[in-house]
Order: C-alpha cells, then sequence, then structure tokens
C-alpha cells in the first residue's frame, strides 16, 4: 500500500518516539506531577499510534492506543499516576521496541508478552472496553437506485472555505444526476454578504450506492446543513426526458420540489414510486463567538534536525581551529609572556571540548543501521527458505555518521553471505543435531578508540582445506604455499574468490569480499575473520572512533617530524643506537619480553646512528607488538589529518598529514600498514 | 498546478502526504508544526489547501488554524484536518475554530485524494 521508503521512515520514526517516550517517562517517574510531561508522553503516543495505523501495524497501533488512553485519563485527571502505571508503561516501551521489528509476532514469546501487556494495561484502564472497533464493511450491492436530496446548507457554510460546488460534481460523479437549484430572496446589494451560501438544491441522483454513502459524502458540511436523502423505488427517473422536464420547469417556480410532487409527476407517466426516508440532518449552525482559549503550553523540544551539510562545515571550522590553535600555543611558546600563556591554555581547553562536543554531534547509534537489516534478513532468509533468528546488540553505539553510510554496503554483503553460505537449512540443520532455526548475530561495541563490529553465525563454517585448494585453482596461491589457517581465511578477501559452487541470486558472484575488505580499509579499519568447520563464522570488523581528528604523539626523525596515532602506542623505551645496529635477528629485550624492531632510519633511507640514544615506541595491533625506533619525542599533538595530494596517495605507511604550529607539514604514519609491511618482509627472509 | 501544505510533526506522515499528493499531480509544502506552517503560508501565497495535524509541538493545529482564518487572505482558504477516530470532540472543536473538514487517520493514497478533491479542483 505504502511504499518502503516511507515504512524506513516509520520504523526510524518509531524508534525516535520511543526513545523520547522513554526519557520524559523517566523525568515523570522523579516527578509524577509535571503536567507538561504528561502532555508530552501523550502526544508522542498518539503520533505512534496514528503512525503505526497508518502503516498498517495493527499490533503497534492497538497497543499504544490502550496506553495512550491511560495518558489521557491522567492528562485530563480522571486517573492518578502511580507507580504501577510508570511500571507497566516502561515494560511496555521495551516490548514495543521489539514488535516493531516483529509486527506480526512471530515469536511466540513476543505473542505472549503482548497479550499479557493488552490485559495488564486493560486493567490500568478500569475494565474500560478500549480496543479499536474496526466498522464491518458493508457489502454494496451493485443495484442502481434512485435518490431524491435536498441539500441545504447553513448560510455561512462558505466561510469555513468549502466550495459547495465540488460536493454536486463528487455526486454526479457516483451516478446520473439531475441537479435543481433553488435560490432564495436575495437582500439589498448593500446588505449583501458575497460568502453568504443562499442557495439550496435538489438532486435527483441515480446510482448503486446506498444512501449512507451517499450521506458519507456530505461528512463535511452535516453539521452545517439541512439534509434529506430519500429512497426512490425507481429506476430511470433521471434518463427519463419526461420527467426532467416537468422537474425543470419547477426550477423556475422559485420554490423547493416537493417529495408529493416528484410522486405525483412521477405518476403522470406511470412509474410507481416507493418512497423511503432514509435520513434526515439538521443542524443549527455553529456560533462563532464560541471562543475557547487553549492553553498555550511550552513544551521541551529534546532534539533538533541539523542538516549534515551544516556539521560538516562545523568539523571543518573546528579543524582549522585545531591547526591555528596549534600556532597559537608554539608562538606563546617562544616568547614567554606570562599572560598570553595564560590565554592560550584557555584556548587550547576550550578547542579541546569544542572538538569533542562537535565529533559527539556527527556520531550516530549504529541502530539505525541494524534496523535496515532487520528487514533484509527477513526477506532474504523467506528467499532461500531458511529460518534465521537474527539478532543484534550494542545498536546504540555511536560511529561517525560518514563511516555508517559507508558500512552500510559491506555488512550488508557479509550478512548476505553468511544467510547464503553460512546458515543452512532447516533439514541439513537437524542432520547435524542443531536447532532448527539458524542464529545471526550482530553486535556492535567499544573497546579503547575502536569500535567492534562483529557478525557471528552459527551456521557451517568454512572449510579451510576447500578455500586452499580453490585459491590454488584461480593461482592465489600454489602447491607449496604453507599458510595458517588465518592466512588462508584471509584469501577470502582476494578479487574474484568465491567457493560458492552455485550463483544464486542472493550472492556468490565472487564481488564482494574483496570490495568489503577495501571499504573497511578505506575507513582506516581492519577485519579477521575466523570459522569453525561446521560451528560457524564470525567477522570482526574494527574501526577507529573518528578519522578527521586524532591524538597522536609528534616524534622527531632526523628533523623532520611525524605523528604516530596515540591509540595504537602501548608503551616508549629508551635504547642505545648500538644495541640497533648489531643486532641480527631484529629482536630488543624489553622488560624481559623480545620485541621485534624496525628501525626507521634505516627504513627511510637516513643515516644510521650507532652511538648515542633512540627513542622505541611499541605499537600493537590485534596480535603483532613491534617497536619503532624514532631520534626523540616531541610530545602529545592533536593532528587534524588532511589527505595527501595525488602523488603520495599510493603510500600506504602514511595515512594523512597534518599541519604543525609553525605551518610545517608532518606525515601520519599508518602502523597498521607498517606492522603488516613488517611481518611479510620477515616472512620473505625466511 | 494546485499548491497543498502538510503541517505535522510526524515525518512519515508527512511523506506519505506528499507522496501521494505528488503522484496525484499536486505540488506539496511541508511544515513540522503550527508555526512553521503558518511561515510557509505566509511564503507561499499560492497554496489551495491546508491539511494539518492536531498534536504538535511548539504550534498545535487549533492555534494554527485560528491564526491563519485570522489573516484576511486566508479566511476562506481550505484547511483539512488530521484526526483519529477517537477524537470525535476534536471535529468538533475544529469546525468552531473554521476547519473545512477532517481526514481520519489511518487513511490510505486513494481516501486522501477523493477528500483532497472534494475541496480543491
Amino acid at each position: 500500500m505504502i511504499e518502503e521508503k516511507s515504512k524506513k521512515i516509520y520504523i526510524e520514526e518509531a524508534n525516535e518516539l520511543l526513545i523520547s517516550l522513554e526519557s520524559s517517562l523517566l523525568v515523570l517517574e522523579d516527578d509524577p506531577t509535571d503536567n507538561s510531561n504528561i502532555e508530552l508522553v501523550f502526544r508522542v503516543m498518539h503520533t505512534l499510534k496514528g503512525n503505526s495505523s497508518m502503516f498498517g501495524v495493527a499490533v503497534v497501533s492497538e497497543f499504544v492506543h490502550d496506553l495512550e488512553t491511560i495518558y489521557d485519563k491522567i492528562r485530563t485527571g480522571t486517573l492518578e499516576l502511580t507507580k504501577e502505571i510508570l511500571d507497566s508503561t516502561l515494560v511496555s516501551l521495551d516490548h514495543l521496541k521489539i514488535i516493531i521489528q516483529d509486527t506480526t509476532l512471530e515469536n511466540a514469546e513476543n505473542k505472549e508478552n503482548h497479550y499479557r501487556l493488552i490485559k495488564q494495561n486493560n486493567a490500568l484502564i478500569d475494565n474500560e472496553t478500549t480496543s479499536i472497533k474496526s466498522e464491518p464493511i458493508l457489502n454494496s450491492e451493485e443495484q442502481l437506485n434512485s435518490f431524491h436530496i435536498y441539500f441545504a446548507p447553513s448560510i455561512t457554510i462558505l466561510k469555513n472555505g468549502f466550495n459547495v460546488l465540488y460536493l454536486l460534481s463528487e455526486l454526479s460523479e457516483i451516478g446520473k444526476t439531475s441537479v435543481l437549484p433553488f435560490i432564495k430572496q436575495l437582500n439589498e446589494l448593500t446588505e449583501f454578504d458575497p460568502i453568504d451560501c443562499i442557495c439550496s438544491w435538489d438532486i435527483i441522483i441515480e446510482t448503486t450506492q446506498t444512501s449512507k454513502e451517499i450521506l458519507d459524502l456530505f461528512v463535511f458540511v452535516k453539521e452545517d446543513a439541512k439534509i434529506e436523502i430519500n429512497e426512490l423505488k425507481c429506476v430511470d427517473l433521471v434518463s427519463n426526458k419526461e420527467f426532467k422536464k416537468i422537474i425543470e420547469e419547477s426550477f423556475y417556480q422559485e420554490e423547493k420540489i416537493e417529495l408529493s410532487e416528484i410522486l405525483q409527476h412521477a405518476k403522470t407517466f406511470g412509474k410507481s414510486i416507493e418512497i423511503k426516508k432514509t435520513e434526515e440532518v439538521l443542524a443549527l449552525p455553529l456560533s462563532k463567538n464560541d471562543d475557547h482559549k487553549k492553553k498555550s503550553k511550552k513544551k521541551s523540544v529534546t532534539s533538533i534536525r541539523v542538516s549534515s551539510d551544516k556539521l560538516d562545515e562545523l568539523m571543518n571550522l573546528v579543524s582549522e581551529l585545531v591547526t591555528t590553535q596549534a600556532g597559537l600555543s608554539l608562538f606563546s611558546e617562544k616568547n614567554k609572556i606570562q599572560e598570553l600563556e595564560g590565554v592560550t591554555e584557555n584556548v587550547e581547553k576550550l578547542t579541546r571540548r569544542l572538538r569533542d562536543i562537535s565529533f559527539g554531534m556527527t556520531l550516530l547509534p549504529i541502530n539505525t543501521m541494524f534496523l535496515r537489516f532487520q528487514r533484509m534478513v527477513r526477506d532474504t532468509s523467506d528467499v532461500l527458505g531458511k529460518e534465521v533468528d537474527f539478532i543484534t546488540e550494542g545498536g546504540d553505539t555511536e560511529l561517525d555518521k560518514t563511516i555508517i553510510e559507508t558500512l552500510t554496503d559491506p555488512l550488508m554483503h557479509v550478512i548476505r553471505n553468511s544467510l547464503d553460505h553460512g546458515i543452512e537449512t532447516r533439514e541439513e540443520r537437524l542432520k547435524k543435531g542443531k536447532t532448527a532455526k539458524g542464529k545471526l548475530l550482530l553486535k556492535a561495541y567499544y573497546s579503547g578508540v575502536f569500535v567492534y563490529i562483529q557478525i557471528i553465525d552459527d551456521g557451517k563454517g568454512m572449510d579451510p582445506a576447500v578455500i586452499r585448494s580453490k585459491a590454488i585453482e584461480n593461482g592465489l596461491i600454489t602447491e607449496e604455499d604453507h599458510l595458517s589457517e588465518k592466512e588462508i581465511f584471509n584469501l577470502i578477501f582476494y578479487p574474484g574468490f568465491s567457493t560458492a559452487s552455485v550463483v544464486t541470486d542472493v550472492s556468490g558472484r565472487g564481488v564482494g569480499m574483496d570490495v568489503v575488505k577495501q571499504n573497511i580499509t578505506d575507513l582506516k579499519g581492519t577485519i579477521l575473520v575466523e570459522s569453525k568447520l561446521n560451528e560457524g563464522t564470525s567477522l570482526t570488523i574494527k574501526l577507529p572512533l573518528t578519522l578527521s581528528i586524532i591524538d597522536g604523539l609528534l616524534i622527531d626523525l632526523d628533523g623532520v617530524k611525524y605523528i604516530v596515532p596515540v591509540s595504537v602506542i602501548t608503551k616508549c623505551y629508551e635504547v642505545q643506537n648500538e644495541d640497533m645496529c648489531n643486532n641480527f635477528n631484529k629482536l630488543l629485550l624489553l622488560d624481559g619480553e623480545q620485541v621485534p624492531f624496525i628501525n626507521l632510519r634505516e627504513e627511510f633511507g637516513y643515516k644510521k646512528l650507532d652511538t648515542g640514544y633512540s627513542q622505541l615506541i611499541v605499537v600493537s595491533d590485534e596480535e603483532n607488538s613491534v617497536g619503532i625506533s624514532v631520534d626523540f619525542i616531541v610530545g602529545q599533538y592533536q593532528a587534524v589529518i588532511k589527505p595527501l595530494g595525488s602523488y603520495f596517495r599510493k603510500q600506504d605507511f602514511v595515512s594523512g598529514a597534518t599541519i604543525l604550529g609553525d605551518g610545517s607539514i608532518a606525515l601520519v604514519l599508518d602502523t597498521h600498514k607498517i606492522i603488516e609491511l613488517y611481518v611479510e618482509q620477515i616472512k620473505t627472509e625466511v | 498546478m494546485k499548491n497543498v501544505l502538510i503541517v505535522d510533526d510526524s515525518e512519515s506522515i508527512r511523506v506519505v502526504v506528499e507522496t501521494a499528493l505528488n503522484e496525484a499531480g499536486y505540488n506539496v509544502f511541508a511544515g513540522e508544526n503550527g508555526e512553521e506552517g503558518l511561515q510557509l503560508l505566509i511564503k507561499n501565497p499560492q497554496i489551495d489547501l491546508i491539511i494539518s495535524d492536531f498534536n504538535m509541538p511548539i504550534m498545535d493545529g487549533i492555534t494554527f488554524l485560528k491564526k491563519v482564518r485570522q489573516l484576511e487572505e486566508y479566511k476562506y482558504l481550505p484547511v483539512l484536518m488530521l484526526t483519529t477516530e477517537t477524537q470525535g470532540t476534536k471535529k468538533v472543536e475544529a469546525k468552531k475554530s473554521g476547519a473545512t473538514g477532517w481526514i481520519t487517520k489511518p487513511f490510505d493514497k486513494e481516501q486522501l485524494i477523493s477528500i483532497v478533491k472534494k475541496v480543491i479542483r
């Protein structure tokens, strides 16, 4: 009925509404007399109900209807807001969050909860019948009937912006009509108000509709007009020329046609007419002086929408500010003016807070993305004929909006893969002794400055042997290559690699996993696959929280400055250059542990130093720790990362550049890449 | 082309109304509350019909309707109010405040268009 796009908006909005409802309820818990909040709760419930019924989500609308009734009573003072009601509302709210995803109550537990809560809420309303009555639909018989309608609108009817002529043409759309206007005596021109309606109409209509349906057309004017509908048990009055002529003649008599007159006329040409008086409505014109003022209430605005362009601009400005502030700090350091130093420090503090706040604004809960998958999983598993329990965890984890946008497609792909190749059909699963329903878990969580997103299924898993032979077949590796299980799984990220024996509609064209990896890498993230045959596969995506400004360690190497992100550094040591130069296995003993190291001087082609000291920064990714030697550490630095120019794009050990306080440029080292390069290098040497 | 102003705080309703009306060949302006509605109306005097919700933050539908009726040039502009079936009293209140008619939620595209056609053609 209503497009997919709107449905998505409905769900997003419903979730927003539930969130604001929850926070208002929590405020009410502290102060149950807060009328403005009760008003707000009622309004949000009302909107939610309206939207849900609009989108045909009867489960939600009927459920909310009861809640709304409770709060309407509280609002009007006939019910007191007790803790019991609040508790029940909050539980209902949690339930709503669930059934918005499960609108057909497929899950038995949801179903049970649903009816239990409805009962519970109904008990709170004092046993009044509250469920929405659905009007029985009458089967209208396809039979032609004639009606005489007398329609005399009140003199003020045009003042509400209603055009009576539209009504008349609407009537002529449902059947053949013969309309006769009757005009009352006009006032003197000087007293005449052009907005007054001084006309009434006699309408003879021949239609298949019932008198009730005809009356429905007058829905807006019922109260403002005198309407009479009389059924004439006679079929072809309107088309009867003779009858028409007689009726038209009466038009000039400036009189309302009386029913008896019609009867008379009809009889004259031998029609037997039975008159069934069905409807008569008379309402007095509404008095205009009835002025009832509504108390204007202050309503709290909990959130506003800001266009993403404005946010981007804000972020740009903050970035500029951070850079400028660095310049100021440097200047103040050089000049040693006490007053200036105080100001500079304050500016620095404020900048940092401004940075954090504006970053916070660009973050969105990942739930916005998870919700989109919910539907996709249901549809896809339907297509594949598989039963899948899709569980999401950590939907409130926040991520930069651009990251969320970029992540949606790759994640979609991974989930599809899991559904298609991972999770088995019901029969297969039962044969293996698994539960009939497959499980797909999508979960997000913070860890340090990273966000982890995991997609875990309990499907058939991947067979390293199959992947290996496929890779050999595709020429990615040779028979002689000995790879660890992890390395084998990593092969699936190579372009053109697909083990799917059958290409299905859903996935398996071998384009995808390499693109997934590329997308994640573009976000400076990493991806890790683990799999156990017949137990399932898990895919872990690790992403940095923000992209454009990082806390870094400013280091110096032969007079050139570099930045290492603080987030990856585990420890810093001071080491003797002598130890590094005469080191054959490239390992240093630090705190009783052997740590492999990279001598950056050597790697970057500077002259090696064999005396004095260097600083060793130990950086680590998920499994490897590597020391990086630098001349000295300048200090901590907030780095606004700018992309490198096109000539340097391909240098993958550098993730960007930043402008220092003195206007010079420092490259930001991508330590993940350095570790990766190092590990590869070691392998080739072996 | 006829111009319709939809005022509702719920984005889904706005989108549904907007898409349905656009498909039927109407030009649609959308506002989130009465205040926005008023501003849009003043900026776009070519508007032929207003559809407004009752419950909205900042300025509710009735206040909005009354303000519209106070403006000389919109005294007789058709205004349809969005309502749910439980609000019988609301219809009366709306009528008193000068509403032309109402649209009962839930409605589908066809119902919406047929009601709109009742008041503008």
